[in-house]
């Protein structure tokens, strides 16, 4: 065996590779350099930016089941459908305003029903497990549209009245405090999630999506694992719903849409899967590009956005992230001689 | 002396055909067992029984006195029962090192950690890395699976399994798909493998077998037709007839 190369006696630190990967990098900064400077270059817009924040947070939830533990779903607004009524009901039928408070009791409810859900759901893989996720969601809309008297209906749930922020902070009709709300909650949600994929944990998702018969080999109880990101993941759909509702202080049957579990999934894939800045770059390009071609041609807006697809999907692996990635090692790769 | 892993009339059948019919068979600790057989014998389905993979119609499978046939795959795994596959089974986009720590990872319990941060369990990739430098592989360690040639692939897939720290390991042709100049590489490693550890192995290369097993079961279409020492198989008129006699004319 001394034949190989690779036993010329070099053995690589894999520890530095870890903590590599792990560590905080300068470019990190950024998207957070970027929300900040946009509250003072566009004050104007802060509604839409804060629409923003929230669909980041939506699309990063979505990020941990699909881009690390490799499950596909058309049925993700469920649970951010289900924390936004959380919220709005509690306000609309019980009186309680406090706003993180009734946001987190949103996250409380999607994340209880992720795992109601998600303990059935995740038996099944495949088509199975796609159309079982979508079927959820149209269960979930439909009892909301049944359950008139809580939810509104078909007419949408008014009469939300959300409190001060800390008993202080009115809300503003330029949306400036819930944008400073929603951007201090999406850092928190991304700290989170950033921990758990760079757990141990999340290296085993990263395996159940690499190869899920070799992990069943190893011992891995993969179902429970799977429930666990799935209730987590759908915690933080319902944070977003929470936020949604808070912000908008009305609430439809929209939320629970197949058009949203749809657009989220979009989203995320023209930023990258499983790479968690990929939601935050997939989603700026798509509200920004849908609010810019709404007002260049209202009726065929999506068309831009569908073009979009198409040369992400079939040029860019890994999306528009990835191939940022690839840039950056093409141009070192070149700057060697 | 408890024997390692032992089955007791293991069958199992897909409708009318008939796959395992009782197979019997006593691994005693640090065994170096080899199970032969032609095509369609039935030896990766006994493997999928034995791991539990699939489950049996009839019969049990016990491993040091305990019978586990109830046990779910995962469940074998945790009381030191490991395999390998026939095909790879790997984390191709990951590194070599990464491959390996996923069992241990498992094997510790650490894998449930949701909050520390995977490097800061340096005993981890220590035990990872001492792993590879066994199977020389520690030169590979950084390098994604997918671009290491398949001898070298199929020394990953026996190293995950080590990961595990088994009692007993079960082989499924470890030298598949190895160009036969390299098979050697395989054997040396699984030569070299920890002598307390029982091991049954699924291999066609008679080579290996001959220089690696101390005893030796033909399995013929899901029946076990015989079982002794190399020597006792190789002059076995019957075995020379059904399975070696083929291999002889080739």
């Amino acid at each position: 065996m001394t034949d190989t190369p690779s036993d010329s006696g070099f053995t690589p630190d894999a520890r530095l590779y870890f903590r590599a990967r792990e560590g905080w990098r300068w470019a990190e900064a950024l998207p957070w350099i970027v929300a900040i400077a946009a509250f003072f270059v566009f004050p104007d817009y802060m509604a839409l930016g804060t629409q923003i924040l929230i669909a980041i947070i939506f699309a990063l939830s979505l990020d941990l089941i699909l881009g690390y533990a490799g499950i596909v779903t058309l049925g993700h607004a469920a649970y951010f459908g289900a924390g936004a009524y959380a919220t709005g009901m509690l306000s609309a039928h019980l009186g309680w305003g406090e706003p993180i408070s009734a946001m987190l009791f949103g996250g409380l409810v999607g994340a209880a029903l992720g795992f109601l859900s998600g303990w059935v759901l995740l038996r099944y893989h495949g088509l199975t497990l796609l159309m079982l996720t979508l079927a959820t969601a149209i269960l979930l809309m439909e009892g909301a549209n049944a359950a008139e008297y809580w939810t509104g209906g078909f007419d949408g749930l008014v009469g939300i009245s959300i409190w001060p922020l800390f008993n202080h902070f009115e809300y503003d009709l330029w949306g400036h405090t819930y944008y400073w709300y929603a951007l201090a909650v999406l850092f928190c949600c991304f700290l989170v999630a950033r921990r758990i994929v760079h757990s141990s944990f999340g290296r085993s998702l990263v395996g159940i999506k690499g190869n899920v018969n070799r992990m069943h080999a190893i011992g891995t109880p993969v179902h429970g694992k799977l429930v666990k990101i799935y209730t987590i993941s759908a915690g933080m759909a319902g944070i977003a719903g929470g936020l949604f509702a808070e912000s908008n202080a009305y609430v439809t049957l929209d939320v629970m849409s197949f058009a949203r579990s749809g657009t989220v999934l979009i989203m995320l894939v023209l930023g990258g899967t499983g790479r968690l800045y990929g939601a935050f770059l997939g989603t700026v390009v798509y509200l920004v590009l849908e609010d810019e071609l709404a007002k260049l041609s209202p009726e065929f807006w999506e068309f831009g956005i569908g073009l979009l697809l198409v040369v992400v999907v079939l040029f860019m692996r890994g999306g528009m992230l990835g191939a940022l990635d690839d840039l950056v090692a093409w141009a070192r790769g070149k700057g060697k001689p | 002396m408890i024997p390692a892993l032992e089955t007791r009339d293991l069958s199992k059948h897909f409708g009318a055909l008939y796959v395992t019919q009782d197979v019997s068979l006593r691994l005693e600790p640090g065994a170096r067992h080899a199970l032969i057989g032609p095509n369609g014998a039935g030896k990766t389905t006994l493997i999928n029984l034995i791991s539990g993979a699939l489950s049996a119609n009839r019969g049990s499978v016990l491993l040091g006195g305990d019978d586990i046939t109830a046990q779910s795959q995962a469940g074998r795994v945790k009381r030191g029962l490991a395999r390998t596959f026939q095909i790879n089974q790997l984390f191709r986009d990951l590194t070599v090192v990464e491959n390996v720590t996923m069992p241990i990872l498992e094997r510790s319990g650490i894998g449930r950690n949701i909050w520390r941060r995977a490097s800061t369990f340096s005993h981890v990739l220590d035990e990872a890395m001492a792993l590879l430098s066994q199977l020389h592989l520690h030169g590979d360690a950084l390098t994604p699976v997918r671009e290491l040639p398949y001898g070298r692939q199929r020394l990953v897939e026996i190293a995950i399994t080590l990961g595990l720290k088994p009692s007993v390991l079960l082989l499924d042709e470890p030298a598949a798909g190895v160009p036969s100049a390299e098979s050697h590489i395989i054997l040396d490693v699984i030569a070299a493998l920890p002598e307390d550890i029982a091991i049954l192995i699924i291999e066609h290369d008679m080579e290996i077998v001959f220089q690696f097993a101390k005893s030796i079961s033909v399995l013929v279409a899901g029946n076990v037709l015989v079982e002794g020492t190399p020597e006792e198989i190789a002059e076995n008129q019957e075995v020379r007839a059904v399975y070696l006699g083929v291999e002889a004319d080739g």
